[in-house]
């Protein structure tokens, strides 16, 4: 539900408050809406104005006239330790952003202290102030610490330098470490009261109240001034709009003055405007707003409410007053504590997402100030941040989600669907759809088909499929080289056959030839044999006296007849 | 309610009649039914009354039973569609059903042991992760239905992606299984949540996650492996009561150890010259084994060893993401961050870079070459994961971060100098100078921003679209060039002959790196708003407000806008972007808020005479620097073909001194008005440094005043047609104001711009614009 609270811190007084419920009580919290009633108290403090504290884990409550701090835990609601400091606190600021992870003190000596309250590191600054620090306030970026003291300066003070392990390159004007970067020093009496403006940009302001009756709008970044009012007294608080369009201030006598930033239509942020800077303004007197009794006593402590439309004040006879800012009248008795309130805190809203106030961290315990060397500043090598530097803290959950994972990842993206994502769902069908395959076959599943993801088997499928293309090719290419060599062998035996049948030939030709000769011979003999019947038969005649020529011829013509009966071939010859 | 009912009814109609085999067809949308029936379903059984609500309840009821009786149907089909549909009814149901949703768990876990699809069975994971999610807030049905169910779960998903070989607690990993991710991830969501019934696992999955996280070659995949460290760090979250804050503090110790040792290793190839600030870091290194190649054994985490630089590199690398991880997981409790260790670690990888000009390394003289080498290309790999670990380091302390703020930035820039070659590093460099600056930005001085100003000038530079070819180009123009015709010869050709190919690279450009898009402009931006802007040297700040004209990038031209760069004795009035973001997003809410505000606005802070003292005087340097630097750009861009208006910043000059100046501008003008002559003198110092803006009017004035209003005594260029035309704006409205008191009082006007003589050397030449620049180029 949405509630708003806000804290309060009295200072004991001799007088004893009315309900049981308030004894002993130093800082109370509060619900203002929707229903004001006590919510929690702290007992045993006592604070002056300015020296309480509110980090979303702790109170811190700078003990007045003491040189302690009590630390009360917001979660457990008891007070947590008690922190000696070697100087009285005079005021208390908690920087660091939303965590509040360093306390800033003012001391009685006119210098600071700073705690780191993670890692108890603490460093202390020059004493700049002469007088003790009053009032204490950090800027929204965590970058610069105002504090004002009873001297009537406000010293600006780098709080990145004062912390950083590692000094940055200074300037050419060698101030001493730890010292104020800028002082603004146009107030003639006591600093009481310094408000800081909401702004995280350069162009910033702090207005600051002082007891010589003016309050002054500046530039803290510059030093420069803005604007200075004339005030009807001392103002001993102020608080800033949330948009800073006005400021108020409390006074001694417990009225509440609102003055306005904004009164003449310009066109021109009248802060900014150099013509209106060197002149003083009186605010109206109408613009001041009457307590409604006079004994309320000092405004010690302003704070605005989330809207910016309700004032509430805490005054010396330890009542908390509301003030509607539109009408600019009191409005109500938020509550009476009995003892002077002195620091009132508005908490920011429960219940109102506030992305930028969403904690990533919070420490439950906070780490005492150590003393050890090693953290020290002297003692260490310059620069270097000692390896026993801790920071101890509880890590919580990111309530949104990391931005470098953008890609959404599987199983993030179906835990948080209403069932499971479309593409996971085709996902299982198609692998449902491979799986019933084997079933429809009869065949069980072997549970090495388990092991196969989609991927894989879309990844075996292509892979199937080129290999089948790459078999085709192969295939091919074997065919035509089969039939290549088919024919290659083809015409081998043919040409084998060829030879052969030339073998055959040759031999045959080889044969006739031999019979050729062979008869040749044979004719030859015959001839010849012939010749020497025919010599023989004409011996033969001669011898018988005959006519051996006619024998001769008688024998041709016998010849004739053979040769022509026997032997047809010997006719050529 | 009546079409929920309906849809019920249709829903349960289908399950029963449809066969077993055709269900996951429909699954999808039976699924979306039943989660558009949400309200319904978690209506509370007490709240129903009456005929239709006990007949909804029946319908209910039949719902749970078939799916129930799906859960262990024979088929996968059936198994499938049951998980599909439990998910989105108990999604749908809340607490109503899963205060019934016991069987259902049952089935589920029995799902994980049979032999089903993997995606059955990621997404039955998934399902009973989501059911024992959304049991936690109910702590009855913690009691109920986790805690008896969720050991079963454990132990059935463990079995999927490894082996428990004996009664001894260690498991080990099946290969590529694909169940790997979706397990840790279903881990990882629980533990936190239960740690004491995973207490008696973790052993199991410490052993689990040491192969993962182990494993150099080959590693798993990235977002398993991310995983696995996320899980492995959440561990703690099981330690006995209270020893949760101790076990992640040394497993955090235990990583950084590991880093010290793998890196010892790993650079053995060169000559470290980092001391440890721990003393007992001091004493680690131990005598190498040099001839070997670079490896090393199991280390503190228990990971296995391993074997050649690069999967050293890859360990290192791996454990330093580990360590980011560290500080960006949720913790059970308070932990103490070791801030101390993981600086003097960042430091010891830091130092080691690549060698460039400032920056040698020492050799270790008995490592080969080779590995050196190696070594020196894997650098920006380790210190690209060291940024990361920074910037989630920064993160995790947000403002707590200031004291080391300053260590880390000077590391960065250490990096930065040398490697700003690679890419990732730049971008990584960006991105944590960027959180940096968000930091300890406003307090920075003015050294600690100018030794940014080259990680400034790289990431201009990063966004302009690429300017290779337009060094040719913007050399021809130059009388004095003496190595033209070599220059000419080396043009790029394509330029001459495609104009309309500048403009492809430029649209191109600016999308091929997104990241480093991204990091640049985010840093720019970062800069302008948060570093003080006096801070920036006039060039870099031309360089910047340049950049972002060319790139029309809104944010970083509002926070340009919005930290105009200080007016300085002598230099003008202050110089601003203003019309460009106008141009460029007409039609953006910031645009119109800033442009035409309906609540006061914060001007240019002006000191009373309006200007900041500078106090430094190598600003003048930075001046001469400025007006070396403009007039080159100015040549480069006039002669550009691009398709952006080509304005260098002397252009902006001009239109800036008449952006901020409107409003007090028109009050100078009532202030010259009201006084009559008589009072001129006694004018503010403000006042006079106005007049100058009479000087050109003044010269108008003899002319009709048709031929004033005329924008001709602005001789712009033709670039500058964007001034001119913002200037028509505040003309118009002064031109009849110095005409009429001109007439009325010329001797005033004389003595002012008598005065003006007099007060030149105090006073800015505000006399307008463009000659000054034409002066510049004339001298050039």
């Amino acid at each position: 539900m949405l509630s708003e609270c806000f804290i309060a811190s009295t200072l004991a007084s001799s007088k004893a408050p009315a309900s049981a419920t308030l004894r002993d009580v130093g800082v109370c919290v509060h619900e203002f809406q929707p229903t004001l009633n006590l919510r929690s108290t702290f007992k045993k403090s006592s604070t002056a104005a300015n020296c309480l504290a509110v980090s979303p884990s702790h109170v811190f409550a700078a003990q007045s006239e003491k040189a302690i701090v009590h630390v009360y835990s917001r979660e457990k609601g008891n007070q947590e330790a008690t922190v000696p400091f070697p100087e009285r606190i005079r005021s208390i600021a908690v920087a660091g952003g939303k965590n509040g992870d360093v306390l800033v003190l003012g001391t009685q000596g006119g210098r600071l202290i700073l705690w780191e309250t993670c890692t108890g590191r603490q460093v202390a600054t020059t004493a700049s102030h002469l007088r003790p620090v009053t009032s204490l306030v950090v800027d929204p970026n965590s970058n610069f610490i105002l504090s004002g003291s009873s001297d009537a300066s406000i010293h600006v003070w780098s709080l990145v330098d004062l912390l950083s392990f590692t000094k940055p390159p200074s300037g050419r004007d060698r101030q001493p470490p730890n010292s104020p970067i800028r002082t603004f020093s146009n107030h003639r009496a006591a600093i009481t009261a310094i408000a800081v403006g909401h702004s995280a940009g350069r162009y910033n302001i702090a207005v600051s109240a002082a007891d010589d009756s003016t309050a002054i709008a500046w530039d803290y970044h510059t030093g420069r001034l803005l604007r200075t009012f004339l005030l009807p007294s001392n103002a001993k608080s102020l608080a800033l709009d949330p948009a800073d369009r006005a400021f108020y201030v409390g006074y001694e006598d417990g009225s509440i003055q609102s003055i306005d930033f904004y009164k003449n239509q310009s066109i021109q942020n009248p802060l900014h405007d150099p013509s209106l800077q060197s002149t003083p303004s009186q605010p109206p007197a109408e613009d001041r707003w009457a307590p409604p009794s006079a004994d309320c006593g000092a405004a010690h402590a302003l704070t605005l409410c989330y809207d910016g439309m309700t004032l509430l004040s805490g005054h010396q006879n330890g009542k908390v007053l509301s003030w509607t800012v539109g009408r600019k009248k009191y409005a109500s008795t938020v509550a009476d504590y009995t003892h002077p309130v002195t620091n009132l805190f508005m908490l920011p809203p429960n219940g109102l997402p506030h992305p930028s106030l969403d904690l990533k961290r919070v420490a439950h315990t906070i780490v005492k100030p150590r003393y050890d060397s090693s953290l020290s500043e002297t003692s260490q090598a310059a620069g270097a941040v000692p390896a026993d530097y801790t920071f101890s803290t509880h890590l919580l959950p990111s309530i949104s989600s990391k931005p470098n994972s953008a890609k959404p990842d599987q199983f993030t993206e179906a835990f948080s669907h209403a069932y499971f994502p479309e593409s996971m769902l085709e996902e299982g069908l198609a692998e449902l759809a491979a799986f019933s395959q084997p079933t429809s076959n009869g065949a069980p599943v072997s549970s090495i088909a388990q092991g196969i993801s989609d991927e894989d088997l879309a990844a075996k499928d292509s892979q199937i499929s080129q290999l089948e293309a790459e078999l085709a090719t192969l295939k091919k290419k074997s065919s035509v080289n089969e039939t290549a060599r088919q024919s290659t062998t083809d015409e081998v035996t043919k040409l084998r056959s060829d030879l052969a049948n030339l073998h055959d030939y040759i031999n045959e030709l080889h044969e006739k030839q031999e019979q050729a000769q062979r008869e040749k011979i044979l004719r030859q003999a015959r001839k010849e044999e012939r010749e020497t019947r025919r010599r023989e038969a004409w011996f033969a005649a001669e011898k018988k006296g005959k006519k051996g020529d006619a024998v001769l011829r008688k024998m041709d013509a016998e010849d004739t007849v053979m040769t022509s009966d026997t032997d047809d071939q010997s006719s050529d010859e | 309610m009546a079409y929920m009912s309906m849809s019920l009814h249709a829903v349960n109609h289908r399950l029963t009649n449809v066969p077993v085999k055709q269900l996951p067809h429909l699954a999808s949308c039976l699924a979306s039914s039943i989660s558009n029936c949400g309200e319904l379903l978690s209506t509370p059984q007490s709240q129903k009354s009456g005929k239709t609500d006990s007949d909804n309840a029946v319908q209910i009821h039949k719902l749970i039973t078939r799916l129930g009786s799906l859960l262990q149907d024979r088929t996968y089909e059936g198994r499938w569609t049951a998980v599909v549909l439990v998910k989105a009814l108990v999604e749908a149901g809340q607490w109503e059903i899963l205060r019934s949703s016991e069987p259902f768990v049952r089935g589920l876990i029995s799902i994980l042991a049979k032999s089903d699809p993997i995606s059955t069975k990621k997404m039955c994971i998934i399902t009973l992760t989501r059911i024992f999610h959304l049991t936690y807030q109910y702590p009855t049905l913690v009691r109920e239905i986790t805690t008896p169910a969720l050991p079963g779960f454990i132990t059935s998903a463990l079995n999927l992606i490894s082996v428990k070989p004996s009664s001894e607690p260690v498991r080990k990993l099946k290969p590529n299984t694909p169940f790997v991710e979706v397990v840790l991830q279903a881990v990882n969501e629980l533990i936190a949540r239960h740690p004491t019934i995973f207490r008696p696992f973790t052993a199991q999955i410490h052993s689990l996650l040491q192969v993962i996280i182990g494993s150099t070659s080959p590693t798993f995949p990235e977002h398993v492996l991310e995983i696995a460290q996320q899980l492995f760090i959440s561990l703690h979250n099981c330690a006995p009561k209270n020893t949760g804050g101790d076990e992640w503090k040394s497993a955090c110790r235990m990583t950084i150890t590991s880093v010290h040792a793998a890196s010892s290793y790993v650079l053995r190839a060169v000559v470290e010259q980092w001391e440890s600030v721990d003393p007992s870091l001091r004493q680690m290194s131990q005598p190498q084994n040099y001839s070997q190649e670079v490896g090393n054994g199991p280390d503190a985490l228990g990971l296995e060893g391993w074997q050649g630089l690069n999967s050293g590199v890859n360990r290192l690398v791996v454990l330093l993401r580990m360590l980011s991880g560290f500080v960006g997981t949720a913790t059970a409790s308070t932990v103490t961050i070791p801030v101390g260790a993981i600086l003097d670690l960042t430091s010891r990888l830091n130092m080691v870079v690549y060698p460039s000009g400032s920056s040698d390394i020492q050799a270790n003289p008995q490592i080969g070459r080779a590995e050196r080498e190696q070594l020196l290309t894997e650098l920006p790999r380790i210190h690209i994961a060291c940024m990361k670990l920074l910037l989630d380091l920064v993160n995790a302390l947000e403002t707590s971060a200031i004291p080391v703020a300053q260590t880390i930035l000077e590391q960065v820039l250490w990096v930065f100098r040398a490697e700003q070659f690679s890419r990732d590093v730049r971008t990584a460099v960006y991105d944590l100078v960027c959180v940096l600056l968000t930091r300890i930005g406003p307090s920075m001085t003015k050294q600690s921003v100018s030794s940014m100003a080259f990680i400034i000038r790289k990431c201009c530079h990063d966004l302009l679209p690429p300017t290779g070819n337009q060094n040719a180009a913007t050399e021809k123009p130059d009388p004095k060039s003496k190595n033209k015709s070599s220059s000419q010869a080396t043009v790029n050709a394509d330029s001459f002959l495609n104009p309309g190919l500048k403009q492809v690279r430029q649209t191109s450009s600016s999308s091929s790196f997104p990241d480093l898009t991204r990091a640049a402009s985010e840093l720019l931006a970062a800069t302008l708003t948060h570093t003080p802007s006096e801070f920036l040297s006039p060039a870099l700040r031309a360089e910047v407000d340049r950049t972002l004209i060319l790139t029309s990038d809104k944010n970083a031209m509002l926070a340009s806008v919005l930290n105009p760069f200080p007016a300085m004795q002598g230099r003008g009035v202050g110089t601003s972007i203003l019309p460009f973001l106008a141009r460029s997003h007409p039609a953006e809410t910031e645009v119109e808020c800033l442009i035409r505000p309906r609540m006061p606005v914060v001007m240019t802070g002006l000191t009373a005479n309006g200007y900041v003292p500078m106090e430094d005087d190598d600003d003048d340097e930075d001046e001469d620097e400025a007006i070396t630097a403009v007039p080159a750009s100015t040549s480069t861009g006039f002669l550009k073909p691009t398709p952006t208006p080509t304005l260098q910043h002397d252009d902006m000059m001009d239109v800036e001194k008449d952006i901020p100046s409107p409003p007090s501008k028109r009050s100078y003008a009532d202030e010259v008005e009201q006084p009559a002559a008589p009072t001129i003198a006694t004018t503010s110092p403000s006042l006079q440094s106005k007049k100058p803006r009479f000087e050109p009017k003044a010269a108008a004035v003899t002319q009709p005043p048709l031929d004033a209003a005329s924008p001709a005594t602005f001789t712009g260029t033709a670039a500058i047609s964007v001034p001119t035309s913002s200037i028509a704006g505040p003309a118009p409205v002064q031109t009849p104001k110095p005409a009429q008191s001109s007439i009325a009082k010329p001797s005033a006007l004389a003595a002012a711009a008598a005065a003006d003589d007099e007060s030149d050397d105090e006073m800015p030449s505000l006399n307008v614009d463009p000659d000054t620049e034409d002066e510049d180029e004339d001298e050039e």
